[in-house]
C-alpha cells in the first residue's frame, strides 16, 4: 500500500499486499493462477508449432517464385517503405483502439469486486492479468519477426542477420502495441494524468485504471465472447459500436427507393467515421499490395493474396448497410424495397469507394512504368468478388448445428467464420493467378466470381425466407 | 421489375393455432376483421396474442388451421402481403446511424413518397405523435416512452391496407394513449383494417368494432 497517499496526521498501518493478494488468490481462484500459467506456456507453444508448420512455409513459398534481387529492390523501395510505415501505423493505431474497448487488464468480475476495489495497490492487484498480456505481445510481435524475418532469409531475399532483426523489431513492436492498448485502455475512462507519460510508466497506468471501466471491460469481454460462440454478431458489433454523435443536423435527403438507401449509407460514413477511416486505412494497404502484385509480373503470385485480406476487411468497414439489412431479417417490413435491391444498393457504396481506390492505384501505376491489360480485369474481378463474399458474410444467418458439438464444433465454428474471408483468398488468388498467364482466363475468372455473387445472392434470398417457421 | 398484386385488407384466421414439440403457444383461434374495421384481441399475458398476430402477418407458419390476407395465404415472403401488411410486432431493428427524421424518409422514400415532400411528412407525423422536437435524435437517445412512440411513428409512416399493432399502449402515458386512438381511428377511417393486441380496457372500448378473446392454452 502506498503510504504516501495518507494523510500525514492519520495513524498509518504497514501491510503487505503481496501476500494479501496471494490470500485473496487462493480463496477466490485457488489453483486457477497456476493453471492459468500452463495455458499461457500451452498457448505459446501451439503458437511456435503453426509458425513453423505454416507460417514459415508459407512466406518462404510466398517470395521464393520472384527473383530475389529484384524483390529486394521492390521492397526496400519508399513506396514499400510508405506501405510497410502505414500498415505498422494502423496496427498500432487498431490496437490503441481496441484498448477503449477491450484492454489487456481484464481481470474476472468477482476479482474486480472482491480484491480491485479494495485499498491494495492496484498496480499489484491487476498485475497478473498485464503482465499476461504483456509476454503475450512481446512474444507474438517477435514470433511474427522470425517467421517472416526467417522466411525472407531462406527465400534468399534478406541476409540471414534480417532474421535476427526481425525478431527484435517485433518484439520491439510487441511491447510498444502492450502501451499503446494499455494507455487505450486507460483513456477510455475519465480522468486526471492519462496523457502520452504513461506509455513508459505502466505502474502509473494500472494504477489510473478505474474499477468502473474495468467491470466494462470484463463485461464486454463476456458479451464479445458469447456473441461470438452463439454466431450472432449483431450483439457483437453493437456492443463494439459506440453511440453516434456525428453530424445530427445533416439529413438524409428523400429520393427513389434505390437512390435514398445509398443516400443512407453515404450519410452512415459521415456519421460514423471511424468506419469511413478503417476502410480507407485497410483498403489503401491492401489496393496498393495488389496493384503491385498485379502490374509487375515478377512479383509473387501470393503477394496480391496477402493484399486482399486489407482489401476484404476495408470493404467491410464502409459496408455496414448490408450488415444493417441482414439484422432486420424476419422482423416485419418496414421498407418498400425488395430485399433483392435493397441489398444491391447497399453494395454500392463499397463498390465504387473500392474501385476509387484501385483506380487511384493504377493510376499512380501506370505514372511509374506500365498498366498491362489483365490488371485492369483483375481489378473489375477481385472487386465483384469482395462484394460477392460480402453478400454472404451479412447473410451467413446461424452458425451449422455442428458447431456446438464438443469435438469438432470450435473448429467448425472458426471455419463458419472465415468461410467469406477464406472464398476472396482461394478465388481472389486463382483469378490473379490465371489473369496473369493470359488475358483469355477472364472466361472462367468471371464465371467463378459469378458464382461466388450469386452464393451470395442466393444466400440473401433463403435466408430472408428460413426465418419463418 | 415485378408486379405486385393489391390487397384488400380482408383479414380471415380459421382455427389457426401453434405448437411446438409439446408447448401449445395459441389454441385454435378465429379472427375476422374487414376494411375499415377494428379488431381488439385480448388476453391474459401468454394466451398467444402475439403469436396470433405474427400468424396473421405471415411471419410465422400456424401448425393448425389457415390466416389470410386480402384471400391470399398469409406468407411474409409473398411480396404482396409485405405489401399489404404494415405491423408493429416487438421492437423493430433501427438503424443507429440515421436520426427519427432520416428514417421516416427512408420509409418514406422506399415506398414511393414524393421526395420533394418527404421530410414534410416524416415531421407532420412526429408532430402526431408529439415527437417532432426529437427529430435529429438518434434512437439510442430516446426514453422507453419515445421509443415507443417513434415505433409507432416508424409503422404509421409505410401504407399499409393492415395493420398489426401488438399493445400499442405500453409505456405511454394517458395522453399519448388518446393519440395513438385518434391515429389508429383515422387509419380504419380511411379503409385500412387495424388487428391489436391490448391490455388497455380503455383504448379497448374505443376503438373495437370486435373484440376476440385469446384463450391460454391451459
Amino acid at each position: 500500500m502506498r503510504a504516501e497517499a495518507t494523510p500525514p496526521s492519520t495513524a498509518t498501518t504497514e501491510v503487505d499486499d503481496e501476500e494479501l493478494i496471494g490470500q485473496a488468490d487462493w480463496v477466490i481462484g485457488g489453483d486457477a493462477a497456476r493453471k492459468g500459467r500452463r495455458q499461457a506456456w500451452y498457448a505459446g507453444y501451439v503458437a511456435v508449432l503453426a509458425a513453423i508448420a505454416y507460417g514459415f512455409p508459407i512466406v518462404q513459398a510466398a517470395f521464393r517464385t520472384s527473383d530475389p534481387a529484384w524483390l529486394r529492390a521492390q521492397l526496400s523501395s519508399p513506396v514499400a517503405l510508405g506501405a510497410l510505415v502505414l500498415a505498422v501505423g494502423a496496427a498500432l493505431w487498431g490496437v490503441y483502439s481496441a484498448g477503449g474497448f477491450r484492454g489487456p487488464v481484464v481481470p474476472p468480475l468477482p476479482w474486480i469486486d472482491h480484491v480491485v476495489t479494495t485499498p491494495v495497490d492496484r498496480a499489484l492487484s491487476v498485475r497478473r492479468w498485464w503482465r499476461l498480456s504483456l509476454g503475450g505481445s512481446i512474444f507474438g510481435g517477435a514470433l511474427l519477426g522470425a517467421t517472416l524475418g526467417a522466411g525472407f532469409a531462406f527465400a534468399g531475399v534478406a541476409p540471414w542477420y534480417a532474421a535476427g532483426l526481425a525478431v527484435l523489431a517485433g518484439a520491439v513492436l510487441g511491447r510498444l502495441a502492450a502501451a499503446l492498448w494499455l494507455w487505450g485502455q486507460v483513456r477510455s475512462w475519465p480522468g486526471r494524468d492519462r496523457g502520452p507519460r504513461l506509455l513508459v510508466r505502466p505502474r502509473r497506468a494500472l494504477r489510473a485504471l478505474h474499477a468502473d471501466s474495468l467491470r466494462t471491460h470484463s463485461a464486454n469481454t463476456s458479451t464479445i465472447g458469447g456473441s461470438v460462440l452463439a454466431g450472432n454478431l449483431r450483439t457483437a458489433r453493437l456492443q463494439l459500436a459506440r453511440p453516434v454523435r456525428h453530424a445530427r443536423h445533416a439529413r438524409l435527403r428523400a429520393g427513389g427507393p434505390v437512390a435514398v438507401v445509398i443516400r443512407r449509407d453515404l450519410l452512415g460514413l459521415r456519421r460514423v467515421p471511424g468506419n469511413l477511416w478503417t476502410g480507407v486505412v485497410f483498403t489503401v494497404i491492401g489496393t496498393a499490395v495488389i496493384v503491385w502484385a498485379i502490374t509487375h509480373s515478377a512479383a509473387p503470385v501470393l503477394a496480391a493474396s496477402l493484399g486482399l485480406v486489407p482489401a476484404y476487411l476495408g470493404f467491410g468497414a464502409w459496408a455496414e448497410g448490408l450488415r444493417l439489412q441482414a439484422d432486420n431479417v424476419g422482423t416485419p417490413s418496414l421498407l418498400g424495397t425488395t430485399v433483392r435491391s435493397e441489398g444491391l444498393a447497399h453494395l454500392v457504396v463499397p463498390t465504387g469507394l473500392t474501385l476509387g481506390a484501385f483506380g487511384v492505384g493504377l493510376v499512380v501505376a501506370a505514372t511509374t512504368g506500365s498498366v498491362p491489360v489483365s490488371a485492369g480485369l483483375t481489378v473489375l474481378a477481385l472487386v465483384a468478388l469482395l462484394a460477392g463474399a460480402h453478400l454472404v458474410a451479412a447473410f451467413r444467418g446461424t452458425p451449422p448445428s455442428m458447431s456446438l458439438r464438443p469435438d469438432s464444433g470450435p473448429m467448425m465454428l472458426v471455419l463458419w467464420y472465415l468461410m467469406p474471408s477464406l472464398l476472396v483468398l482461394v478465388v481472389g488468388t486463382l483469378a490473379t493467378w490465371g489473369l496473369r498467364r493470359s488475358p483469355e482466363g477472364i472466361l472462367w475468372v468471371a464465371a467463378l466470381v459469378a458464382a461466388v455473387v450469386a452464393f451470395g445472392l442466393s444466400r440473401m434470398e433463403r435466408l430472408s425466407i428460413e426465418h419463418r417457421v | 421489375m415485378g408486379t405486385i398484386t393489391v390487397l384488400a385488407g380482408e383479414v380471415r384466421a380459421s382455427g389457426v393455432g401453434k405448437t411446438i414439440d409439446t408447448t401449445t403457444l395459441l389454441a385454435p383461434t378465429d379472427v375476422r376483421a374487414d376494411p375499415g374495421e377494428c379488431v381488439v384481441l385480448r388476453g391474459p399475458n401468454g394466451a398467444g396474442k402475439t403469436t396470433l398476430l405474427r400468424i396473421i402477418g405471415g411471419l410465422l407458419e400456424p401448425t393448425v388451421g389457415t390466416a389470410t390476407i386480402g384471400g391470399a395465404t398469409a406468407d411474409e415472403r409473398d411480396p404482396s402481403i409485405r405489401a399489404a401488411v404494415g405491423a408493429l410486432l416487438g421492437a423493430p431493428t433501427t438503424y443507429r446511424d440515421l436520426t427519427l427524421i432520416d428514417h421516416l424518409v427512408l420509409v418514406d422514400s422506399t415506398w414511393g413518397g414524393d421526395p420533394s415532400t418527404s421530410d414534410d411528412r416524416g415531421l407532420e407525423l412526429m408532430g402526431r405523435f408529439g415527437i417532432e422536437h426529437l427529430d435529429d435524435r438518434f434512437p439510442h437517445e430516446l426514453s422507453s416512452g419515445q421509443q415507443q412512440l417513434f415505433r409507432l411513428a416508424l409503422t404509421f409512416a409505410r401504407p399499409a391496407s393492415v395493420l398489426l399493432l401488438d399493445e400499442p399502449e405500453q409505456r405511454l402515458d394517458t395522453a399519448k394513449r388518446g393519440t395513438v386512438a385518434e391515429l389508429i381511428r383515422e387509419r380504419t377511417a380511411a379503409g385500412a383494417t387495424v388487428v391489436m393486441a391490448s391490455h388497455d380496457p380503455v383504448l379497448t372500448e374505443s376503438l373495437a368494432g370486435r373484440v376476440v378473446d385469446v384463450v391460454p392454452a391451459r
